[in-house]
């Protein structure tokens, strides 16, 4: 049953993956790259992402340096690899936090319902006025701009859309026979929801969580852009974008077209496992398909 | 009807905590206003000059009476009233989601309707790449990537510098949109460049429109082709486009719905893309406005981005109304 919880049964599953689902396989190759390039970046480069060289200042590609050098002459290919660090250690992080505050909140509030469950359902309706990349600015820029503020904030805005999941799955659940003989045979609330109710309303939540990674890459990288969050020359791919966004029209696009292009691969790479994984899941996506 | 009464406790809810945030956050405004040079004394006269030394309610209730009579207060940086530098650039921002959010849904709907009626075959893999690839790329990549293939390389674009050429003066406001205006005005040259600039960042607001709707459309097409009505229709021997019209017609209530909410969130992918274009929009003013600490900004913005969300949802379930009038009786 913990194999189950932990969604391990479902991944034996998918070493038909390839011949069910290309598309997914593809994800899941783009993401096992990506993988490799974080644990084995030394092993890659023969530089130092933040060693400046003023002898090789905006070098194009090509060369000794393969995708070419900043205006600090520090090499943009060793940097790209060392930003897949910061990009999974950003939102592994933040999905991690989303879900050790939404899937409580989902199941007590789908268990319980009344008015706890009335006054945080609109609650996170009127988050959902806001669009989430001004909601991560406004919190992340009065909070200050640290990595670990980052993460926490991203993880909370995103803790609804795991808690609507779980809340929904629960509001299935509720009626079944199984709760009704946990509740008869004495458990005690923490156990029900937690033994009980959790491991068969998880399905939805830990389909979603690749997409989410995707999102919490997609923001943290975005506030890197704007300023806030990591700053220069800190080897993260929002950063480097943001320097190069001024050469990008003077000729030396070099410094912001590869840190956005691995930003492209990873979240496509996170949204087509995503996709391959609430298949796998969630049988209910496998008919609407 | 039930939203529009909820309204003014959402507002007041809102407005007190971004009122919160702002003061709990690290940013002191009155130090960077202040200089450099600036002695304590000085600072602490500025913070009572804007009120900054009252408890944080007494604060609050100052300004939600001043916002009921108007008046949002002060920008700090451009020391205009934020009301009027709100109004100012509202039409910039409007010009370009409502252009980019039209051309966006104008592409993505048929596409998701094609994808849906042609399931598995070349048309659904092809818009589904596209969409994939919609969704992957940051706006700000995007808008990036743009001016670098149609600015630098191709030099078909002018650079993203603003609203109109620098070598034009704007034509006199009547719709606020430089485009219209000058095509009101009879200014062919300055009506070419706004239109010129308005290009490139339409294209990007409407890729990211797209995305979303291309899939969310084509399930929700499949869905309603999977059921019984459909099935009878189709055991019927009804010629094709007469299935599809009835799918259609099944189809527009929950895609109105759809692309409603995603106009809410796209307000923050328009300030983004402004921001890379420079667009002078109130999107933009409002981003600048959160990364510098200019708290009556910040506030009124915030305030004016909650009412136009409340108005978005407010007109899609009117036009669900108009739709669907079953609904009414829920």
């Amino acid at each position: 049953m913990i194999a189950t919880m932990l969604g391990f049964a479902p991944l034996a599953r998918a070493r038909g993956l390839s011949r069910r689902s290309p598309m997914a396989a593809i994800g899941v190759l783009i993401l096992a790259l990506f993988v490799i390039a974080a644990l084995f970046e030394p092993l890659l480069t023969q530089y130092d992402p933040v060693a400046a060289d003023t002898t090789a200042l905006m070098k194009p590609p090509g060369g000794a340096h393969l995708f070419g050098t900043d205006a600090n002459g520090m090499d943009v290919y060793a940097r790209v690899l060392r930003g897949t660090r910061y990009a999974f250690g950003i939102a592994i992080p933040a999905v991690l936090v989303a879900m050790l505050i939404g899937v409580p909140v989902g199941l007590l509030t789908g268990y319980l319902g009344g008015w706890t469950d009335e006054v945080l359902m609109r609650g996170f309706d009127a988050m959902r006025v806001f669009p989430s990349i001004i909601l991560a600015l406004a919190v992340v820029s009065a909070a200050g701009p640290s990595l670990v503020n980052v993460v926490i904030v991203l993880g909370v805005l995103d803790a609804p859309v795991f808690a609507r999941l779980v809340r929904s799955e629960v509001l299935a659940l509720r009626s079944g026979g199984f709760v009704e003989s946990a509740v008869a045979a004495g458990n005690t609330l923490p156990r029900l929801l937690f033994v009980h109710l959790m491991p068969n309303a998880l399905a939805g939540a830990m389909a979603q969580s690749a997409v989410r990674a995707a999102w919490a890459v997609r923001i943290s990288t975005t506030l890197a852009f704007l300023g806030l969050g990591i700053q220069p020359p800190t080897p993260e791919w929002g950063a480097m974008i943001r320097q190069g966004a001024e050469y990008m029209v003077t000729g030396q696009w070099w410094v912001g077209v590869f840190p956005g292009i691995a930003l492209i691969l990873l979240s496509l790479g996170l949204n087509l496992a995503g996709d391959g994984l609430s298949e796998l899941l969630d049988p209910r996506q496998r008919k609407a398909g | 009807m039930r939203r529009l009464a909820l309204l003014a406790p959402l507002l007041l809810i809102i407005g007190f905590l971004t009122f919160a945030l702002l003061r709990m956050g690290g940013q002191d405004p009155t130090a960077m206003l202040a200089g450099p040079t600036a002695t304590i004394e000085e600072i602490n006269r500025l913070r009572a000059d804007y009120g900054l030394d009252q408890p944080m309610p007494v604060q609050f209730g100052i300004w939600v009476g001043h916002v009921l009579q108007g008046d949002l207060g002060r920008s700090w940086i451009t020391n205009r009233a934020v009301l009027g530098e709100l109004i100012d650039r509202l039409p910039a921002t409007l010009e370009l989601l409502l252009c980019g959010v039209a051309l966006g849904a104008l592409l993505g709907i048929p596409a998701g309707m094609v994808a849906a009626f042609r399931r598995g075959r070349f048309a659904d893999f092809a818009s589904r790449a596209l969409a994939l690839f919609g969704f992957s790329i940051p706006t700000y990549f995007l808008a990036l990537s743009m001016l670098l293939i149609f600015f630098y390389v191709l030099e078909w674009s002018p650079p993203g510098m603003g609203r109109l050429s620098l070598m034009l003066t704007p034509p006199p406001r009547l719709t606020g949109s430089y485009t219209l205006d000058a095509l009101l005005a009879g200014d062919g040259a300055a009506a070419r460049s706004a239109f010129s600039q308005l290009i490139l960042p339409v294209v990007c607001v409407a890729i990211a429109t797209a995305a979303p709707v291309v899939s969310q459309v084509r399930a929700i097409v499949l869905g309603v082709l999977g059921t019984d009505h459909i099935s009878y229709a189709r055991a019927q021997g009804l010629p094709h486009a007469m299935i599809s019209r009835i799918a259609l017609r099944g189809a527009a209530t929950p895609v109105v719905t759809f692309v409603g909410a995603e106009l809410a969130g796209l307000v923050g992918t328009t300030s983004l893309i402004e921001y890379v274009f420079a667009w002078g929009g109130v999107g933009q003013f409002g981003l600048e406005a959160i990364i510098k600490g200019d708290f009556a900004v910040v506030q009124g913005y915030v305030l004016m981005l909650a009412l136009f969300s409340v108005a978005m949802f407010l007109i899609v379930d009117l036009m669900v109304l108009a739709l669907e009038p079953r609904a009414a009786l829920r």
